[in-house]
C-alpha cells in the first residue's frame, strides 16, 4: 500500500511536471496580453524533441552521452521522497532534506561538465555562472534547511511536513515565515527564473539554464529538460509541503487523499500565478547584481535561524 | 588463535619488507655490486613493497576487526625501553588507508617521471616512515619516525633541483614542519621525563599526574604541532606549495595520508588522554577547521594549476575534518555522547573517504599531465576522448570530492550535518552559535570545492585541447588504467557500502570516546541505511539511492529503445556562429571561475598587471603583456610581515658588526668584566 502511494506520488510529480512548466509560460503569456500557448504544449515538445534525432558535437566524450540519463535518474529518485500528498512516504528510508540537496548539487555539477563538452564559448560561459551562483544559494539553502530541521527535530522531509503541519499556526511563526521567503529566493535562482536567470530567452549572453543544454538535441535535450521541470515541479512541492502543509494527508485514506490531491493542485496553481506575475513585474538582473539578491535570501535565513533561537520556534 | 598469530607475522613481515624495498635500490650490498643492475634491484623491490603495503593494509583491516598482531621490538642500545611496534584500535583505520594508498601509488609510480631508482627508495621509505609514525608506541621512535616522514617527503618534494619552485616549497615545508616537530618533541619529552618511561602507556599515566595547568598546555602545545601537519590554517601555507612539486604518486600518498597521521595525532595525543581534550580544544579546533575549509576552497577554485588546484582541495577537507573533530569534542563536554560519536563517526569515516578519492584524484590527474606534458588547465583539455580509461578515474575522483551522494565523501558530510543540526537543537552553549555558523560554512566550502572540481574536469578533461601536448597525449598503460579503475572502485564501494564501512570503524572511535557510543547502532536493515540516532531522526541509503538513479536512467533507456527510437547520436562539428572554431574560443580556466573571483574579491585580493609593450594603432596591433594572480593572503598578512621582522632585527643586529677590531676587542672585554661580576657576586 504504502509502496504504491510512493510509485503514485513519484508518477503524479513526473507526469504533471511538464504541465506545471506550460502553465507558468501560459499565465506570464495571459499577464503579457500575449495569446501564448497552451499549457500542455511542453508536452508536445518533449514528444518532438523523443521522435528526433541526436546530435552531439564531435568533441563531446563519452559524458556528454551519459550524463542526460544521470540528471533525469537523480531528478526522479529526488521526487519518490517528496511529500506529494501524504506527509510519509515508503522511501523516506533512502533520502532526506539534506540528500535532496546533495542530489541538486550532482545535477548540477552534471549539467556544468555536459556544458564544456562541445568546446563552445557559450557552454563554458554558463557553466561558470551556474556554478558561481549555485555556491552562493548553497549556504542560503542549508540554513533554511537547517531552521526547518531544528523546528521539526528531523531531517526527513515527511516528519517536517507532518511536524509542521500538526503545530497549531506552526506555519505562522516568524522563524518559518523568515525561512519560507529564504526558500522561496532560492527556489527561484535553482530552477532559473527570473530575476536570475529567464527561462523565455535565447540570448546567448544572458542565458544561463539555455546556455548548458544550448549543444543538446533530440532525446538527449528531451530528458534534460524533463529532468529540469521535475526538478522545479519538486522544489516548489517541497515549499507547498514543508512550509505550507495545508490539508496534507496525516493517514493514507481516500478521502483525505484526495483532499490532499486538491490542496496541492491549488496550491501549485496559486504559485504558478506568483511566478507569472513575479516575472512580468520585474526584469532580471545584471549578473552581479545576483549575489546580492542571494545575499538577501543567506539573510533571511539567518534571521529565521535567530529569531528560532530567540524565540524558540 | 592461529589468525592473531597470521597477524601478527604478517604485520612484521610487511614492515621488514618494506625496509628491505626501500634499501634495496638504494643501497648496493658489496656481494650483490655487479650482479644486478640498478634498474632489477628497482624492478625486485617494487612489487616487493606493493606486497608489503598490501599486507599491511591487511593488517589494518584485520585491527578494526578487532585483531591486535603482537607488537615488533627491537632494542637499538639505547637505555630505556626498546622500541615498539604495535596496531591498536586507533591506529587500525589509518594504516588501512595508508596500506591502500601506497600500494596504489607505487603501482603507478613509473620509473620515466622518478628518474632513478632512488627516488623509488625514497618513496618506499617515506611510506615506511609513515607505517611507523603510526604504528609507534614507544615516543622517541614516533619521533624518528615523524622526522624521517618530513624528511624522506622534502627529499622528494625537492626532487627537481633544478625548479625554483620545488626548492622553495621543499624549504617553506622544511621550516613549517619543524616548528610543529619541535612543539610535538617538546610535550613528549616532556611526559617522557616525568613519566621516566617513553612507553606510551606510561606517558598517559604520567600526563594524569601533572597538575591540570601544565597537561592542558602540554596538550594543547602537542595539538598545535599535529594542527600543523594536518594542514590548519593560517599554518597550511605549506601544503599546496609543496604536495603538488612531488611526483603524482607520492603527492597521492601525502595528500590522501599523510595530512591524516595529523589527525591521528590530535586523536591520540590531543583526545585519547587522561584529563584531555582541556576546555576550549573543541571550540578552537571546530573554529580552526571552517576557517581552513572555506580558505582551501576559495583558494581551490581560483588556481589553474591541476595538482595545486587538489593541494587546495586537500586544505578544504583537513578543515571538514577538523571541523567534526572539533564539534565532537565540543558535544562530548557538553555531555552528549552518542552525538560526540556521530560526530567522531564522521571524522574517521571522511578521513578514509577523502583519503581514497584524493589519492585517486592525484594519480588520475598526475598520469594525465604526465601524458600531456603539462599540468596548467590552461593547456590540458579534450583528454577524456583520448583517455576514456583514464577519464572514468578522474572523473569518479571529482565526483567523489565534490561530496556527491552516494561517493566516498558524501556520508560523512551528512553525519557531521545532522550532529550539527541535534547538537543546535539539544541547546549545548557553544553549539548554538558553532551549529549553525558551521552549517553555512560547510555547505559553501562544498559549493566552491564542486565548482573548482568542475573546473578540473571540465577544462582539463573535456572539449579541445588548448595546446600541442594536450592533442597528442598517449594514453598510460594498460595496467595502470586497470589499477586506477579499481582505485575508483574501491572509494565508490567505501561510499556505496557507508553504513557498514561506518559500523566497521566502531573500534577506534569506542577506543577514542569510551562506552556509550554504538558506531554500528547507525547502520540499519543489514547496513543498507544510515540513520541518525537509530531510526529516529533522518535515514538516508546511499545504496537505494544509486539503485533508484541506475533504476531511472534505465527505465529511460529503456523505453527510448521499445519505442524504436534511433539509440545511435550522429557527430557533427560544434556550432561556433558560423566562424571555425578554435580552442581558444572555449573558456579558459581562469575565465571559468571568473564570477566566483570577482564575487570574492575583498576576500581573494586578485593582483592584475597590464603592460603595455608596444604601442601600435589606438585600435589593434599593440603588444601587451597580462599577468594575474592570487597572492596567499595569509602569506601576506601572517607571514611576511614575521620574514620582514626578522630582517629588520638582523640588519639591527649588523651594527655591532662593524668591522673594526678595536670594536671587536672592547666587546671582549666588556663579555670579560660582566661574567667577573657574575662570578663574584
Amino acid at each position: 500500500m504504502s509502496a504504491a502511494l510512493a510509485a503514485l506520488q513519484t508518477a503524479l510529480l513526473v507526469a504533471l511536471a511538464p504541465l506545471f512548466s506550460g502553465t507558468i509560460a501560459s499565465l506570464e503569456a495571459r499577464l503579457q496580453m500575449r495569446r501564448g500557448a497552451p499549457p500542455w504544449q511542453r508536452y508536445a515538445d518533449l514528444a518532438r524533441l523523443f521522435a528526433k534525432e541526436s546530435i552531439l558535437s564531435t568533441d563531446a566524450s563519452w559524458l556528454a552521452r551519459v550524463a542526460p540519463y544521470l540528471v533525469l535518474g537523480a531528478s526522479l529518485a529526488i521526487a519518490t521522497w517528496t511529500p506529494v500528498l501524504l506527509a510519509g512516504s515508503a522511501m523516506s528510508f533512502a533520502g532526506d532534506l539534506v540528500m535532496t540537496v546533495a542530489l541538486l548539487a550532482l545535477v548540477r555539477v552534471l549539467h556544468g561538465l555536459a556544458a564544456l563538452e562541445a568546446g563552445t564559448t557559450f557552454g563554458g560561459m554558463a557553466a561558470s555562472r551556474h556554478l558561481a551562483l549555485s555556491a552562493l544559494a548553497e549556504p542560503a539553502l542549508m540554513l533554511a534547511v537547517f531552521t526547518l530541521a531544528i523546528g521539526a527535530h528531523s531531517t526527513d522531509l515527511a516528519r517536517i511536513s507532518r511536524a509542521v503541519a500538526l503545530a497549531p499556526h506552526g506555519w505562522l511563526a516568524p522563524s518559518h515565515l523568515l525561512a519560507l521567503a529564504s526558500m522561496w529566493l532560492v527556489v527561484l535562482s535553482e530552477n532559473g527564473r527570473v530575476p536570475v536567470d529567464n527561462p523565455a530567452t535565447h540570448l546567448e549572453l544572458t542565458m544561463i539554464h539555455e546556455g548548458m543544454v544550448l549543444d543538446y538535441s533530440g532525446r538527449h535535450l528531451g530528458l534534460l529538460e524533463w529532468a529540469a521541470t521535475v526538478r522545479q515541479m519538486v522544489l516548489f512541492t517541497l515549499v507547498a509541503n514543508l512550509f505550507l502543509p495545508w490539508g496534507i494527508a496525516l493517514e493514507p485514506t481516500r478521502g483525505a487523499l484526495s483532499a490532499a490531491f486538491v490542496a496541492w493542485v491549488f496550491k501549485l496553481f496559486a504559485f504558478a500565478i506568483v511566478v507569472a506575475l513575479g516575472e512580468s513585474l520585474t526584469a532580471k538582473l545584471r549578473l552581479f547584481r545576483v549575489p546580492e539578491f542571494l545575499g538577501m535570501a543567506f539573510l533571511l535565513a539567518l534571521l529565521a535561524l535567530t529569531s528560532n533561537s530567540l524565540l524558540g520556534g | 588463535m592461529p589468525l592473531a598469530e597470521l597477524d601478527g607475522a604478517l604485520f612484521a613481515a610487511a614492515i621488514w619488507g618494506l625496509a628491505a624495498a626501500a634499501l634495496l635500490p638504494a643501497i648496493l650490498p658489496a656481494s650483490l655490486r655487479g650482479a644486478l643492475s640498478a634498474e632489477s634491484r628497482a624492478a625486485i623491490a617494487r612489487p616487493l613493497a606493493i606486497t608489503c603495503a598490501l599486507g599491511l593494509a591487511a593488517v589494518g583491516a584485520l585491527g578494526l576487526a578487532g585483531f591486535t598482531p603482537a607488537p615488533l621490538r627491537w632494542w637499538p642500545g639505547l637505555p630505556g625501553d626498546p622500541f615498539t611496534l604495535g596496531v591498536d584500535a586507533l591506529t587500525a583505520p589509518f594504516l588501512l588507508l595508508l596500506g591502500v594508498l601506497a600500494a596504489f601509488s607505487l603501482g603507478v609510480h613509473s620509473p620515466g617521471e622518478g628518474g632513478a631508482p632512488a627516488t623509488l627508495a625514497l618513496h618506499v621509505g617515506f611510506a615506511l616512515a609513515l607505517a611507523a609514525a603510526l604504528a609507534a608506541q614507544h615516543a622517541l621512535l614516533f619521533l624518528l619516525a615523524w622526522e624521517g616522514m618530513t624528511l624522506l617527503s622534502a627529499a622528494l618534494v625537492a626532487r627537481d633541483t633544478r625548479s625554483a619552485r620545488a626548492r622553495r616549497a621543499a624549504y617553506v615545508y622544511l621550516v613549517i614542519s619543524h616548528l610543529g616537530a619541535a612543539a610535538i618533541g617538546f610535550g613528549l619529552m616532556r611526559l617522557s621525563a616525568a613519566a621516566g618511561s617513553f612507553a606510551f602507556p606510561d606517558l598517559a599515566v604520567a600526563l594524569g599526574r601533572l597538575p591540570a595547568g601544565e597537561s592542558a598546555a602540554l596538550v594543547s602545545l602537542m595539538s598545535a604541532g599535529f594542527a600543523v601537519k594536518l594542514g590548519l590554517a593560517p599554518l597550511h601555507v605549506w601544503l599546496p606549495l609543496a604536495h603538488p612539486e612531488a611526483p603524482a604518486p607520492v603527492s597521492a600518498l601525502l595528500s590522501g595520508a599523510m595530512v591524516k597521521a595529523g589527525l591521528y595525532g590530535l586523536l591520540r595525543f590531543g583526545w585519547q588522554m587522561p584529563g584531555a581534550p582541556p576546555a576550549g580544544w573543541g571550540v578552537t579546533l571546530a573554529l580552526l577547521g571552517l576557517l581552513t575549509a572555506m580558505t582551501g576552497a576559495l583558494y581551490a577554485v581560483v588556481e589553474s594549476d591541476a595538482k595545486r588546484l587538489l593541494a587546495f582541495s586537500t586544505v578544504k577537507n583537513v578543515g571538514v575534518l577538523a571541523l567534526a573533530l572539533g564539534i565532537a569534542a565540543t558535544l562530548l563536554q557538553a555531555g552528549y555522547v552518542p552525538l560526540a560519536g556521530v560526530a567522531l563517526a564522521a571524522c574517521l569515516y571522511h578521513a578514509v573517504g577523502h583519503g581514497l578519492a584524493k589519492g585517486l584524484a592525484f594519480l588520475s590527474v598526475g598520469e594525465a599531465a604526465h601524458a600531456a606534458g603539462t599540468r596548467d588547465l590552461e593547456k590540458l583539455g579534450g583528454l577524456a576522448r583520448r583517455m576514456p580509461a583514464l577519464s572514468v578515474s578522474a572523473l569518479m575522483a571529482s565526483l567523489s570530492l565534490c561530496g556527491l551522494p552516494p561517493l566516498a565523501c558524501f556520508a560523512g558530510e551528512w553525519l557531521l550535518f545532522q550532529a550539527l543540526i541535534v547538537g543546535f537543537a539539544a541547546g549545548g552553549g557553544a553549539m548554538r552559535l558553532l551549529a549553525p555558523l558551521s552549517g553555512a560554512g560547510l555547505a559553501l566550502a562544498t559549493a566552491l570545492s564542486a565548482a573548482a572540481l568542475v573546473k578540473l574536469y571540465g577544462i582539463g578533461f573535456l572539449g579541445r585541447p588548448r595546446s600541442e601536448g594536450a592533442a597528442r597525449a598517449a594514453r598510460p598503460k594498460a595496467a595502470i588504467a586497470a589499477s586506477l579503475l579499481a582505485l575508483a572502485a574501491a572509494g565508490a564501494a567505501w561510499g556505496l557500502a557507508s553504513p557498514l564501512a561506518i559500523g566497521a570503524l566502531g573500534l577506534p572511535i569506542t577506543a577514542v570516546l569510551g562506552p556509550g557510543f554504538e558506531a554500528g547502532s547507525l547502520a540499519g536493515w543489514g547496513g543498507f541505511t544510515l540513520s541518525v540516532p537509530p531510526q529516529a531522526f533522518a535515514s538516508i541509503s546511499p545504496p537505494a539511492v544509486a539503485a533508484l538513479i541506475a533504476l531511472f536512467a534505465g527505465l529511460a533507456l529503456a523505453w527510448m529503445a521499445l519505442r524504436g527510437l534511433r539509440s545511435g547520436v550522429r557527430r557533427a562539428p560544434s556550432w561556433a556562429c558560423g566562424v571555425a572554431l578554435d580552442a581558444r574560443m572555449q573558456y579558459s580556466a581562469l575565465g571559468f571561475t571568473k564570477p566566483l573571483r570577482l564575487i570574492f574579491r575583498t576576500l581573494l585580493r586578485p593582483e592584475r598587471e597590464l603592460e603595455v609593450l608596444e604601442e601600435g594603432s589606438p585600435y589593434f596591433g599593440r603588444k601587451y603583456r597580462y599577468r594575474s594572480g592570487v597572492p596567499s593572503l595569509v602569506e601576506r598578512l601572517v607571514f611576511e610581515p614575521m620574514v620582514q621582522a626578522v630582517f629588520w632585527v638582523s640588519t639591527q643586529a649588523r651594527r655591532l658588526q662593524a668591522g673594526s677590531l678595536h670594536l671587536y676587542l672592547a666587546y671582549l672585554l666588556v663579555t670579560l668584566v660582566a661574567l667577573l661580576f657574575l662570578a663574584h657576586p
